[in-house]
């Protein structure tokens, strides 16, 4: 039964990554979307440019995706099919754990910075290359827990337990 | 290749050569005017807010005639519409249209007017659909709704909100009203929600009926007409009719003026270029008969522009450098290959005139950059043969948008490089349809190595561009400060930290721990490691003791500490550039779960066409998702990173009295 118990934990993992990930995304790029929306009716010639800022939270969501497809591909769930340790399963759910909690809060608060410089560029659409970089600062620490997730799904693959 | 240098320039001339020194100013387009607050005796300043708003009517209108034949004469666009720029046009055309101008203005007031006419009688005909619907259940009433009976007689006219019968009506009226002996009642018309009907009586039973309708739920019509119901439809009926008839009139009108729309195009432009005159106008200091202008124009356009009004005009022209306490404006002048990423630069901010056009330097690094993230030879391509296709197919594209989509081929030959260097060609599809679909598995070896079966290696190398790149924004620093001859900042500002950055980063990589952590194949030897290390020592006590300008030495030590902290600046920036590993990946490996998933479907026919389905919309979507993604964290590696180090920006653009049309060119004329 234990012995089994690994592969749950590592698909554990790889589930939230893609969950919590994928729904941070979901309220970044839904509050961000309504901000656009109100903006693109005032002025549709702005549309390209709240698209692009609505969509910027958007890329946890791959990053979580991402983690999970390695994962899954790593214990076998996808491809070959291989034996995975209790203690191996586990520490592939909490090499999911970064990408997990940090996509799903960055997320949310990249939205929130998204939905300010949609109004920024609402105002004064000649800043968009500033309005930019507000959401994209948010992204960093997802792309970091991205980093550490990476390698640690990489390195656990090397472990022999 | 870097900042233009801007001249003031001052030109005085007659009065009566106004009109046409300031037409030849507007077309070159090369100075930007300042106001000149002079205010004397002998020069004034004229008021021209009425005259240039009297223009700007005059342009909105013809934009508001153009959106009128848009609505009812729609253009067809083409998708790439937005590449091709405005039309130039010949100053023969111009002057042909010039001279038809009053003719285009009042077709654009009629326009206008005709849409205006169209609105209103389109309310007029809700209006009077309303009317004959209400109308409509007493069409077979064949007297006035207002009828109130005959001299002996008392008729009701009026409505039930229920659907009764005539024989209901009658039980009801004789249950609740039996002394009532002669009623007639007409049923009018009859449907679900209401009954219409017109009850007569002798005069005496009247108000005994009226009770019994009353208490029955009877209503009078709310606006009873004068004439028969009848007649009174075939009089609405009419109205609607001529309303619908002057609405057609009036969109065929509209139709049949479609050709103007080119000549209305011109018209709001050439009213703005006048309206932009007007406010030039404001900015001039004038004399009973001459007038002076001031303004800058960048160096190497300065000795043209003053050719060609001498030859002209009977003028004074004075050229000078601006004071070092001037606030001149800004414009950058590059080579084919920096051009392209000075819309970057640009939307950070133009270099102050203590600083240099870092863009050349900036263009290397950002396609460089910008491929590491994307790497990917398909998408690549991709990118290449879109943007070449543009450029090439558009020579008349708006320069800004050229600069844009030129930028992008850059980055598009960068990211195939990359691509190529990592083996990635639209993820892995060589490797899934060889394997899918011919049996045995193909791969293109990498020119370099996976990047997913070495992530460490791809790391160490990402942090290593960034080290490159930061010490590259120090240099800049380091060539200003000589430039400006403040050698003790260049020593205390950018040499010490060298000292201690690059000594650091040696010394830590002789450590036995760095170098397994980060699997190098190499380690510094511990005696060029510690020498390194007693560098990065001396560098960080020359920061602490250089860095404070407080009197007080205490002060000026925790000043020097403060400084030191920066150190951890250096660190999270550098690791800052491990988003290049991310993001390197992420396309490559995004890429690989949409090749993955097409390929469920095995080798099947139905397989195939699975196949080919999931890559196109899969790819489309990675290809948008990643461009966004390698675009705006490449502008922050610039913005934060790389400016961090050397750049502050925050000049005010130039921006020249020149013609600011919309649609159409004026060329200079020849």
């Amino acid at each position: 039964m234990m012995a089994n118990m690994g592969i749950a934990f590592a698909i554990l993992g790889a589930a939230l990554a893609a969950c919590l990930a994928g729904a941070g995304s979901a309220i970044g790029v839904g509050i961000a979307g309504q901000a656009a929306a109100g903006v693109t009716t005032e002025d549709p010639a702005k549309f390209s440019k709240v698209l692009i800022l609505q969509l910027l939270p958007g890329t946890q969501g791959i990053y979580g995706l991402l983690i999970a497809f390695l994962c899954l591909s790593n214990v076998g769930v996808i491809g070959t099919p291989v034996e995975i340790s209790l203690a191996k399963g586990v520490m592939y759910f909490f090499a999911c754990l970064p990408m997990a909690i940090a996509g799903l809060m960055s997320a949310i608060y990249q939205g929130k910075a998204s939905v300010s410089c949609i109004s920024m560029v609402a105002k004064r659409p000649d800043q968009f290359g500033k309005a930019m970089i507000f959401p994209a600062m948010v992204e960093t620490y997802a792309i970091l827990a991205l980093l550490i997730s990476l390698l640690a799904i990489s390195g656990v693959g090397a472990i022999n337990i | 290749m870097a900042v233009l240098q801007m001249q003031r320039i001052s030109i005085c001339a007659l009065k009566k050569d106004r009109k046409q020194i300031l037409e030849l100013l507007q077309r070159r387009g090369a100075v930007e005017l300042t106001d000149l607050p002079l205010q004397d005796q002998v020069f004034g300043k004229p008021d021209t807010q009425e005259q240039k708003s009297l223009f700007e009517k005059a342009a909105s209108t013809a934009s508001q005639a153009v959106e009128v034949l848009n609505e009812y004469v729609p253009e067809k666009s083409s998708m790439f519409a937005m590449f091709e720029g405005r039309r130039a046009i010949s100053a023969k055309e111009y002057d042909a249209l010039c001279g038809k101008r009053d003719e285009i203005s009042e077709t654009a007031s009629h326009l206008v007017s005709l849409s205006k006419k169209i609105a209103e009688n389109r309310a007029e005909l809700v209006k009077l659909q309303t009317q004959l619907d209400q109308l409509a259940p007493w069409a077979g009433l064949d007297v006035s709704m207002r009828f109130t009976g005959t001299r002996t007689t008392a008729a009701f006219i009026g409505s039930f909100a229920e659907p009764l019968t005539l024989e209901e009506l009658y039980r009801r009226v004789a249950e609740l009203a039996p002394e009532v002996q002669a009623v007639n009642i007409d049923l009018i018309s009859q449907s679900n929600e209401q009954t219409c009907i017109m009850a007569v009586v002798p005069r005496g039973d009247a108000p005994a009926l009226e009770e019994a309708l009353r208490s029955m739920g009877f209503m009078r019509p709310p606006s009873p007409s004068k004439l028969p119901p009848s007649e009174q439809i075939g009089i609405l009926s009419q109205q609607a009719k001529e309303a619908e008839v002057a609405v057609q009139s009036a969109q065929a009108e509209i139709i049949s003026q479609a050709k103007a729309r080119e000549s209305l195009l011109f018209l709001s432009d050439y009213y703005t270029m006048r309206a932009e005159r007007y406010q030039a106008i404001g900015c001039l200091s004038q004399s009973r008969s001459t007038f002076l202008l001031t303004g800058y124009i960048p160096k190497p356009d300065a000795a043209a522009l003053e050719a060609a009004l001498t030859s002209r005009f009977d003028l004074a022209v004075e050229l000078e450098d601006p004071g070092e306490e001037e606030e001149v404006p800004c414009a950058l002048r590059n080579n084919g290959f920096a051009e392209p990423v000075e819309g970057v630069l640009e939307s950070y901010g133009l270099p102050l005139r203590s600083e240099i056009d870092p863009t050349p330097i900036m263009a290397c690094f950002y396609y460089f950059l910008f491929g590491l993230m994307f790497s990917d030879f398909g998408y690549g391509a991709l990118l290449c043969i879109g943007t070449g296709l543009v450029l090439l197919k558009f020579k008349n594209i708006e320069p800004g948008l050229r600069k844009m989509v030129k930028m992008f081929f850059f980055c598009g030959i960068s990211t195939a490089a990359w691509g190529i260097v990592f083996s990635s060609y639209f993820g892995d599809v060589v490797n899934v349809v060889s394997r899918t679909f011919l049996g045995h598995e193909v791969s293109i070896p990498p020119l370099w190595f996976l990047p997913l079966n070495d992530p460490m290696k791809l790391l160490v190398f990402s942090m290593a561009v960034g080290v490159v790149h930061l010490f590259t924004g120090l240099g800049i620093q380091l060539y200003l400060h000589i430039k400006h001859r403040d050698y003790k900042s260049a020593l205390c500002k950018v040499i010490f930290w060298y000292m201690l950055v690059g000594g650091l980063i040696v010394f830590g990589l002789s450590t036995d721990m760095l170098v397994s952590v980060l699997q190098l194949p190499f380690a510094v030897p511990a005696g060029i490691g510690s020498v390194f290390g007693w560098v990065a020592a001396a560098g960080a006590v020359g920061i602490v003791f250089t860095n404070g300008d407080s009197a007080n030495p205490a002060v000026r030590f925790a000043q020097g500490l403060y400084e030191l902290y920066n150190v951890t600046g250096y660190l999270s920036d550098i690791l800052s550039y491990s988003r290049l590993l991310a993001l390197g990946l992420a396309t490559g490996v995004v890429g690989s779960v949409i090749n993955q998933m097409g390929s469920m479907g095995g080798k099947t026919v139905p397989g195939v066409i699975l196949f080919v389905l999931v890559f196109l919309v899969g790819h489309i979507l990675n290809f948008g998702i990643e461009l966004l993604g390698a675009y705006v964290h490449c502008n922050r590696l610039q913005f934060v990173e790389f400016f961090g180090k050397f750049y502050e920006g925050g000049s005010r653009p130039f921006s020249p009295f020149a013609a600011h049309t919309k649609y159409f060119k004026f060329k200079e004329e020849n």
